[in-house]
């Protein structure tokens, strides 16, 4: 099983190679990377369908954890691995101009960094691919050369600058207190060494840490400019992706190592003043973009209040949002392509792109949870299982929820009428913004996927009840990595 | 030496002592050159916390040397963690430069508000929007941003 | 307003870290990994440095990110900057010292540079430090003489291959049917120059990565300034 290195270590090589191979031949280099995420794809795809018994634990290096790194491979981690390359692929940067080697070779970084994300299982190293994410993604928000971006990217690495501050310090933190790095050794060690104020701690300086790019409430100060700024593929992998991914090493965090209720309830906490925060937001903003950026705060805002919550079911209803917003925020974002700009200059869209108005509804019913649709059941989801906490921080977390799909509702909609409206466009609005073919071919991908899942919902549930169980299972992560020995704990 | 301050208080204190001055600064200075060095600072604070963790009395540095009498030596794996930190940080830490230096030409200056006001006019005019509204208008006619363009980096320092 | 409010804040959290961080076993560190790995190094991968068999052994992926994370940087600045063409001439030359000091001291530094990769698994040092020398050494001419540009297309060249060598020596172990960076070769004796197997070919692949990605950052920065 040591092939499953290559999905990070290829896309590294193929970055390095790149700008060399794009002088010696253009043709070779322009195929060199999406051959490389194919392959990913295929490695991953097999993987799944292959009678392996998941999960399994890849030593790097032939040193076995917890001395070495390794790479910790569930169903869950497959499904992000797996999507993180074809997303890649989908939000590849097409289109030829003097810095196609440079922006290619960033997105392979950043697909290698976010495959390392979703298999690492080791503190530092998620602390290193994540930095490498972040880099590569500052790379390819600059590369839009315009001013503001320029402005956006700093603001952005200044504040992920201050994550990974204090990332390090509650890393040095727990490495004082236990001596080791690799996850499973820690949670082993974890209910004897960091159930106790310095746990907590080291728990919430990497909690805002890694919330940088989760999007975590008082961290987000960089969302709506970038993804104003960037191109909208780039904006649809790092809202669609990227977020879920930093949120993945926290979920793992809180499932293995601290498992505390006040670590919880700082989740809940944060993930309800995203939620307002976002959507309000959202509501008031003008142009497409930011309408996205504060809506996509407060939808990570609602799958942080699912991480908050207990028991299995509670971990469903996150993995199905999380997924069900990777569709429909990467699709809204490839959408926004050709209607980036005011809102204004929507009215009447639906008659010169009907294919990309009946999308937009598509994901606005969805988003909002009308029922056939995927949106309803993850949603669904999230409130019974609310509903049946007793604690009264999530009521009011339910009460916060429900406030927001109003107001989602409100400002999806209104768009919708626009884009319907029949509106003429009055002589102030010359531009008809028409949406570029390749985008609108990608966004109704997205749109078919989220059809297929409306048919299938019944066994992708079941698959993923399957996948919570297995990523809820501390044991077995612990057994995984390090296989008991007799003699005990190392 | 004043008794009640050991070695262990003194590097305690400026470890975290640097990361509060960094973190201090990047709130708090108004021109953006100034919060990448108040970056520096912080991340050399985090990495002396680092290499701490690690810290043993009377050890040598993990070298083996050709005699019989090995002393102990100090954790290695801290000191492979803190020279990876730095390397990221050197990255980084240029690439702040060089976009700073972009800035500086495109906008004429690095003052944080101006910045911060004429990237919001920039993107509000490639949007579409007419921006009759100014800056200073009342807060309810402007979009309600989760945390208000120009005390947005402060704002994440509080985190 | 805001100033009172940051420092408040600023003061808190030191003095809560301080409280919690004073908790700590200071000087005793648990070593749970660190010892297991001080006595099975010499034996799993022979370098004399157990700070360089943590760095490309045990922790080998964590370098090859922090690689990555410099190309990115590197390639970022590049795309930030761009290549621009300066005209040379209308620049002021470095003074008499600097100009024939750094003529000076450029085989000197190559040499030091060279010595501390070459002998990162014996001695403190590495490929990092050596290959920050190395840039150092092609960055003072350009102090010297600001009109001066060092050949990016020679610089890429040797900044694509020290990184592919560095991947390709992992896979050429999975080829083996090992683990990915599975150090191989020969041992040799410990603390010989030519021992710990590959660990001292993945050193130079990283000292000329870091050499080139750090000389072609300050170059691209230097190049700039000039412009303006």
């Amino acid at each position: 099983m040591n092939n499953l290195v290559l999905t990070i270590a290829l896309p590294l090589l193929g970055a390095f190679l790149l700008p060399v191979v794009m002088r010696l031949s253009q043709a070779l280099g322009l195929w060199l990377g999406p051959i490389i995420l194919g392959y990913g794809c295929w490695l991953l795809g097999n993987l799944w369908f292959s009678d392996i018994s998941l999960p399994l634990s890849v030593a790097i290096g032939g040193f076995d954890a917890p001395y070495g790194i390794n790479l910790y491979l569930d169903s869950l981690a497959l499904l992000f691995a797996f999507a993180v390359q074809l997303l890649g692929l989908i939000c590849w940067p097409y289109g030829l101009n003097q810095d196609t080697a440079r922006r290619q070779a960033l997105m392979l970084l950043l697909v290698a960094a976010s495959t390392g994300l979703a298999l690492s299982g080791d503190l530092f190293n998620l602390y290193v691919f994540y930095e490498l994410a972040a880099v590569a993604t500052f790379g390819l928000v600059v590369a839009s050369s315009t001013s503001a971006a320029y402005a956006a990217t700093f603001r952005y690495l200044i504040l992920s600058g201050i994550g990974s501050v204090l990332t390090l310090l509650g890393i040095a933190l727990i490495y004082s207190q236990t001596g080791t790095l690799n996850l499973a050794h820690l949670a082993q060690l974890a209910p004897e060494l960091l159930n106790n104020r310095l746990g907590l701690t080291a728990y919430l300086l990497i909690l805002i840490g890694i919330g940088v790019k989760a999007e975590l409430f008082p961290v987000n100060a960089w969302v709506p400019e970038i993804y104003a700024t960037a191109s909208s593929r780039l904006s649809g992998f790092l809202a669609g992706l990227l977020s879920k991914l930093a949120l993945l090493i926290i979920l793992r965090l809180l499932v293995l190592i601290f498992d505390q209720p006040e670590a919880v309830q700082i989740v809940l906490i944060l993930g309800i003043l995203g939620v307002i925060s976002g959507e309000f937001a959202a509501w008031r903003a003008k142009d497409m973009r930011r309408m996205l950026g504060f809506s996509s705060i407060g939808q990570l805002g609602i799958i942080f209040i699912a991480l908050s919550l207990p028991d299995e079911r509670g971990l469903l209803a996150l993995l199905a949002l999380s997924l069900h917003h990777l569709v429909i925020k990467t699709g809204l974002f490839m959408l926004a392509d050709g209607w980036g700009g005011s809102l204004e200059r929507l009215t009447g869209a639906a008659k010169r792109s009907p294919v990309g108005a009946a999308l937009f509804t598509l994901f606005a019913l969805s988003l909002v949870g009308v029922p056939p649709l995927p949106g309803f059941w993850a949603k669904f989801t999230l409130i019974t299982e609310l509903a049946a906490q007793s604690e009264p921080l999530y009521l009011i977390g339910l009460l916060v929820f429900l406030l927001a799909t109003v107001i989602e509702t409100s400002y999806l909609f209104r768009i919708v009428v626009k884009l319907y409206s029949s509106a003429e466009t009055t002589s102030e609005q010359p531009e008809h913004q028409q949406l570029p073919g390749l985008s609108l071919a990608t966004a109704s991908l997205f749109g078919i996927a989220l059809l297929t899942a409306t048919v299938l919902i019944a066994p992708i549930g079941d698959g993923l009840q399957a996948v919570a169980a297995e990523a809820k299972n501390t044991e077995l992560y612990i057994q995984t990595v390090i296989p008991a020995t007799p003699g005990g704990q190392l | 030496m004043i008794p009640g301050v050991t070695l262990e208080l003194i590097l305690y204190v400026t470890a975290l002592g640097l990361v509060i001055i960094g973190l201090a600064g990047v709130v708090l200075s108004s021109h953006l050159f100034r919060m990448v060095l108040a970056l520096v600072i912080a991340e050399a604070g985090a990495n002396l916390m680092l290499v701490l963790s690690g810290y043993r009395w009377d050890a040598v540095a993990p070298i083996l040397m050709q005699r019989t009498d090995q002393p102990a030596m100090v954790d290695p794996v801290p000191q492979a963690m803190v020279l990876t930190a730095i390397v990221i940080g050197v990255g980084i830490q240029a690439l702040a430069v060089s976009i700073l230096i972009r800035i500086r030409q495109r906008y004429g200056n690095l003052k944080r508000r101006e910045v911060a006001e004429k990237m919001d006019a920039e993107i509000a005019a490639s949007a579409g929007i007419r921006r009759d509204i100014s800056q200073d208008a009342p807060l309810g006619e402007r979009p309600l941003s989760p945390l208000p363009a120009h005390t947005a980096e402060s704002r994440g320092g509080d985190a | 307003m805001r100033k009172l409010t940051g420092l408040l804040f600023a003061g808190g959290l030191g003095f809560m870290l301080l409280a919690i961080a004073s908790g700590l076993d200071f000087g005793s560190p648990p070593m749970r990994i660190g010892e297991a790995i001080q006595s099975a190094s010499p034996q799993e991968v022979g370098a004399a440095n157990i700070v360089t068999s943590v760095v490309l052994g045990y922790r080998g992926i964590d370098t090859l990110g922090e690689l990555a994370i410099l190309f990115a940087a590197a390639s970022a600045a590049g795309l930030v900057l761009g290549r621009r063409h300066t005209t040379t001439g209308t620049q002021r030359k470095g003074g008499f010292v600097l100009f024939h000091g750094g003529a000076l001291i450029f085989p000197f530094l190559l040499t030091i540079g060279f010595y501390i990769i070459f002998h990162g698994h014996l001695t403190p040092g590495g490929g990092f430090q050596g290959g920050v020398i190395l840039a150092a050494a092609f960055f003072l001419p350009l102090l010297a003489r600001p009109g001066a540009r060092l050949h990016h297309s020679i610089l890429s060249v040797i900044e694509a291959f020290a990184g592919a060598s560095f991947i390709l020596i992992g896979l050429a172990a999975l080829g083996e049917g090992q683990a990915f960076l599975q150090p191989m070769l020969n041992q040799d004796t410990l603390g010989a120059l030519i021992s710990a197997g590959t660990l001292p070919l993945l050193y130079i692949a990283v000292g000329l990565k870091v050499g080139a990605e750090l000389a072609s950052l300050l170059s691209n920065l230097a190049q700039t300034e000039s412009e303006q």
